[in-house]
């Protein structure tokens, strides 16, 4: 079973503040880590692996620094990494990301299954799964809570609506977005570590792919950031209850009625 | 062809019509600014579901009628819709970011080759744009996104963003349009077990008693339980506490939990993290109990106690009837 | 970047999560069950962190002391047992790879990434004075047979493999590999130690225990040199776990300092709190420093024995020291169960005794100096 697996790297989110003053997204010396959901994914991905045979590859559109992230997932103990990376990939708007991941996946050739997180916990909320199916035809599952190999070419997968829970039957291939209660990623192990260093990272470009360039990058993108802000507190008038719980609680209940 | 339509998408399951699809239809209405608020409703021929959808006053009701919707995947709910909004393609449309809106949408929007913005916290339309505003970085930043030269201009909206307000007035068009169930071939769904517990969700309770790591005490715990069942609420918990064993994931308000609609909200030990915070922005009344003066929550709060949770608790627990 | 750099980070991070998810959440339940619970070691093993150190060659990720003694510090900040219980195994495999001969390797070292080494060298007469080692290894055609009692063995118990310490026929002294199989192979009483209440601190009784030749470490007579060089590469790795510990009375002194308020005054604008604090830091910085060295050193090959009997001998004191500051910050609350601070005080003051006592230390510092 040949499974990809799409992962971002992303800031780690708590500490990317907007300067209040300027508007401007303080990321300056914030580390990029693997976004935290695509350890799920990966997680799913060496599980199939382990029980059905094959190899994981993971996938990434970005700059070189991306490495980091796949060498990460790859410590985890995926067998290889592709980094799709240019220029002219940049200003990508979802749309133009998963034209592009599915265009890198049909390269890759073969594929059986295609893995995401859930969403990243940066930008975008879980759209880039279910493009990339729509571009490869294939089905998806989204929110997957367990993924299960039926048969050699049928997974069935479960996913919880908010009034009901699907048991998902697809025929690879297949795009699979996975939910944090999956599982339990694994750690990177030590020896995993340093054969990270030694497993192969593939960096393609726009040349190495077939695709249609006014699909890609800015060009390929319907939409644009027009402004970025702190969030805006509205700042409520606020009642002070008097410091004897018995007191405060009797003042309470007469304003709220 | 482009219409000036906005379009949303009521989503239904079984029999219960997603409420924010109302909430959108109450929305789209507030900023149609003369243009045509459109609901459509992939549905089976036993929902009916546009009966209710009518009382929130859309100028028209789609319907795409076929029973395979009882069981259908993503792919065929996207591409009936496809069928219905490629040719005669609105300005707008909108889909609740559930689990559904979320899983559907894209896969619409990459059909429709259009841009699609995702989990929208408020939206309106400004120099003829919809102008879609999205939280990242964790709600800890906010941006604006426009589409402005392909249609329809595609967002998903966050759960009880806004309220649903049943419509005055104008009659509605109720149309049943005209497309084809395609079975998807590679996808089926095999099994649908209904969640028995999906009335008593968080979102949708009218009293809600928050917990938050400062209230963190088996006594705390059975008080505000107490509480809770004297009015007849809901206990929930900021994030830190679904990892003590006495919580999950269901009882967390904020950002990957509940966005709570309660008339009704006592916040107990929460500091008031932006985390939390965005999902209590539409409870109606809030009342925090902190030991901290200067604790954030207390900025959200209509009612604020300094003090101690336990003390508070008790005196609420034998005032109220 | 170098890739060495790079992968050092990996480590280090991964460590981190690996303590602050598995290892911090359990650290006051393990001082008080006096154990490591059930399943922790297994993650432990499973994570690959038992081979962190071992060559390639035989399964192991080869990362170098440098490396494993930061993971050692991140990870005592969070469990200084466990760090300990790592120690213990490093150093042994360590003599291994410098000492041990290519059949013994083979068969030995391929499982070292799943179990634990020990090294045993005290017995009931008294300490680790090598004049009085009374286990006996008698010659028997290419065999060996060995019998007598080690004490105070780190990892008694939990381990499989033990080098021991001992006596041939004509007084000589010779380190031999034991394996918990072997018949004649016994485990002893675990000592009952007021803290490192995680690590099994046992007895092992061997009777007649049979080893080929090929399980001689090193060559007779040359037990003294492979105890001392274990000595040596123990030290820099406690003085790691001592940063550790330092680093954890630190983090626990200055968040309570931060809350905690005097007639409305948090603690650390007070100056009594702040000298306090100063130490605690200063005195993290400096065995960091001592035991940094030690590492770097024997990286480069370089000596680096007499550093790292002050990496112990420094941070040992210190950390007691600063433990001792921190308690009294805390006030009643560093006296108490529900606070770390009097547990950390136990786990550093082990490290005044084990690996040599702070006395024997400062023999072999003065010794250095008096040579030079």
């Amino acid at each position: 079973m040949k499974i990809v697996v799409g992962i971002k790297q992303v800031p780690e989110t708590d500490s990317v503040k907007i300067d209040p003053k300027t508007n401007n997204l303080e990321r300056s010396g914030i580390q990029g880590i693997i976004n935290p959901f695509d350890k799920n994914a990966i997680e799913a991905a060496l599980q199939l692996r382990d029980q059905a045979g094959g190899e994981v590859v993971l996938l990434s559109m970005g700059p070189d620094s991306y490495t980091s992230s796949l060498r990460d997932g790859m410590a985890m103990g995926a067998d290889k990494a592709v980094l799709v990376s240019s220029r002219a990939f940049g200003g990508a708007d979802t749309l133009a990301t998963g034209y592009t991941l599915a265009k890198a996946v049909e390269s890759i050739g073969d594929v059986d299954l295609v893995l995401f997180g859930r969403q990243s916990v940066d930008a975008d909320t879980g759209q880039v799964g279910p493009i990339v199916a729509e571009f490869l035809s294939v089905p998806q599952v989204t929110f997957a809570e367990t993924v299960s190999l039926e048969s050699e070419n049928t997974i069935i997968a479960k996913r919880q609506l908010d009034s009901a829970v699907q048991d998902i039957k697809l025929t690879l291939p297949a795009v699979i977005t996975v939910r944090k209660e999956l599982n339990n990623p694994r750690y990177e192990t030590p020896v995993n570590m340093k054969e990270s260093f030694e497993k192969p990272i593939t960096v393609w470009t726009e040349a190495d792919l077939n695709l249609d360039p006014s699909q890609i990058g800015q060009a390929g993108s319907p939409t644009s950031v027009t402004n970025v802000y702190a969030p805006t507190k509205e700042v409520k008038k606020t009642t002070i209850l008097p410091e004897d719980p018995v007191q405060a609680v009797s003042e309470l209940l007469g304003k709220l009625d | 062809m482009d219409n000036n339509e906005i379009w949303v998408y009521v989503e239904t399951t079984g029999s219960k019509i997603e409420p924010t699809s109302l909430q959108l239809i109450t929305k789209a209405k507030a900023i149609a600014d003369g243009r045509k608020v459109v609901a459509v409703v992939p549905e089976t021929s036993s929902i009916n579901a546009e009966t209710t959808v009518k009382e929130y006053g859309p100028d028209q009701i789609k319907t795409l009628v076929d029973d395979h919707f009882a069981h259908a995947t993503d792919e065929e709910i996207a591409d009936a819709l496809f069928q219905v909004t490629d040719k005669n393609r609105p300005d707008s449309l909108l889909f609740p970011a559930t689990i559904l809106g979320r899983s559907i949408a894209p896969r619409l929007q990459a059909k429709l080759g259009t841009g699609l913005t995702g989990d929208c916290l408020d939206i309106y339309y400004q120099d003829g744009l919809l102008v879609q505003v999205k939280p990242t970085y964790g709600d800890n930043v906010m941006c604006d996104i426009v589409c402005p030269d392909r249609r329809p201009q595609m967002v998903t909206v966050r759960p009880n963003t806004f309220r649903a307000e049943k419509g005055t007035g104008g009659a509605t068009e109720i149309v049943q349009s005209k497309f084809t169930f395609h079975k998807e071939a590679n996808s089926e769904v095999v099994a649908t077990d209904p969640i028995i517990n999906s009335s008593s969700k968080l979102d949708d309770a009218k009293v809600v008693i928050a917990l938050g790591r400062g209230a963190y005490s088996d006594k705390n715990i059975k008080l505000a339980q107490d509480l809770a069942a004297k009015l007849g609420g809901m206990v929930g918990v900021s994030r830190p506490l679904t990892d003590e064993p006495e919580f999950s994931h269901d009882d967390q308000i904020g950002i990957g939990g509940a966005s709570l609609s309660a008339d009704l909200l006592i916040n107990l030990g929460i500091s008031g993290a932006v985390q939390y915070t965005v999902g209590i922005k539409n409870a109606k009344k809030i009342v925090s109990v902190n030991i901290d003066k200067d604790a954030p929550i207390f900025d959200e709060s209509d009612f604020a106690y300094v003090g101690d949770v336990t003390d508070f608790l008790n005196a609420l627990l034998k005032q109220v009837r | 970047m170098s890739i060495t750099i790079e992968q050092n980070k990996m480590l280090i991070q991964m460590i981190k999560e690996f303590t602050a998810n598995e290892l911090a959440p359990l650290d006051m339940d393990i001082d008080s069950r006096g154990d490591y619970p059930d399943g922790l070691f297994q993650k432990v093993v499973k994570t690959g962190l038992l081979g962190m150190t071992l060559p390639r060659e035989y399964g192991g990720a080869d990362f170098d002391y440098v490396a494993a003694s930061e993971a050692l510090e991140k990870m005592a900040t969070g469990n200084a047992s466990m760090a300990v219980t790592l120690e213990g195994h490093f150093k042994t495999i360590e003599q291994f790879i410098k000492y041990g001969n290519k059949a013994l390797n083979d068969k030995y070292l391929p499982s070292a990434s799943k179990r634990i080494f020990a090294f045993s060298m005290t017995e009931p007469s008294g300490g680790s004075n090598p004049k009085g080692i009374a286990t006996r290894a008698i010659k028997q055609g290419s065999n060996w047979v060995i019998t007598g009692d080690k004490i105070m063995i780190t990892n008694g118990g939990l381990a499989e493999v033990y080098c021991v310490l001992s006596k041939t026929e004509d007084d000589q002294l010779a380190i031999f590999v034991v394996d918990k199989d072997m018949p004649g192979f016994k485990f002893g009483k675990r000592e009952d130690f007021i803290g490192l209440k995680g690590v099994p601190v046992g007895e092992v009784v061997l009777n007649h225990v049979v080893v080929p030749d090929s399980h001689l470490l090193g060559v007779i007579g040359q037990g003294l040199e492979i105890g001392d060089n274990a000595h040596a590469d123990a030290r820099v790795l406690m003085g790691a776990v001592l940063a550790g510990i330092t680093e954890h009375e630190l983090q626990t002194a200055v968040s309570y300092a931060k809350e905690r308020k005097a007639m409305d005054t948090p603690l650390y604008q007070l100056q009594v709190t702040q000298e306090k604090i100063a130490d605690i830091a200063i005195a993290k910085q400096n065995i960091q420093a001592l035991y940094q060295k030690g590492a770097n050193d024997k990286v480069a090959g370089k000596p680096y024995a007499e550093v790292a009997a002050m990496a112990k001998s420094y941070g040992s004191r210190s950390a007691v020291a600063a433990g001792d500051k921190a308690l009294q910050i805390l006030g009643g609350y560093g006296y108490s169960h529900e606070y770390p601070v009097e547990h950390l005080i136990r786990d550093a003051r082990a490290m005044e005794l084990a690996e040599g006592t702070i006395e024997k230390m400062n023999l072999e510092i003065t010794n250095a100096e008096i040579a030079k």
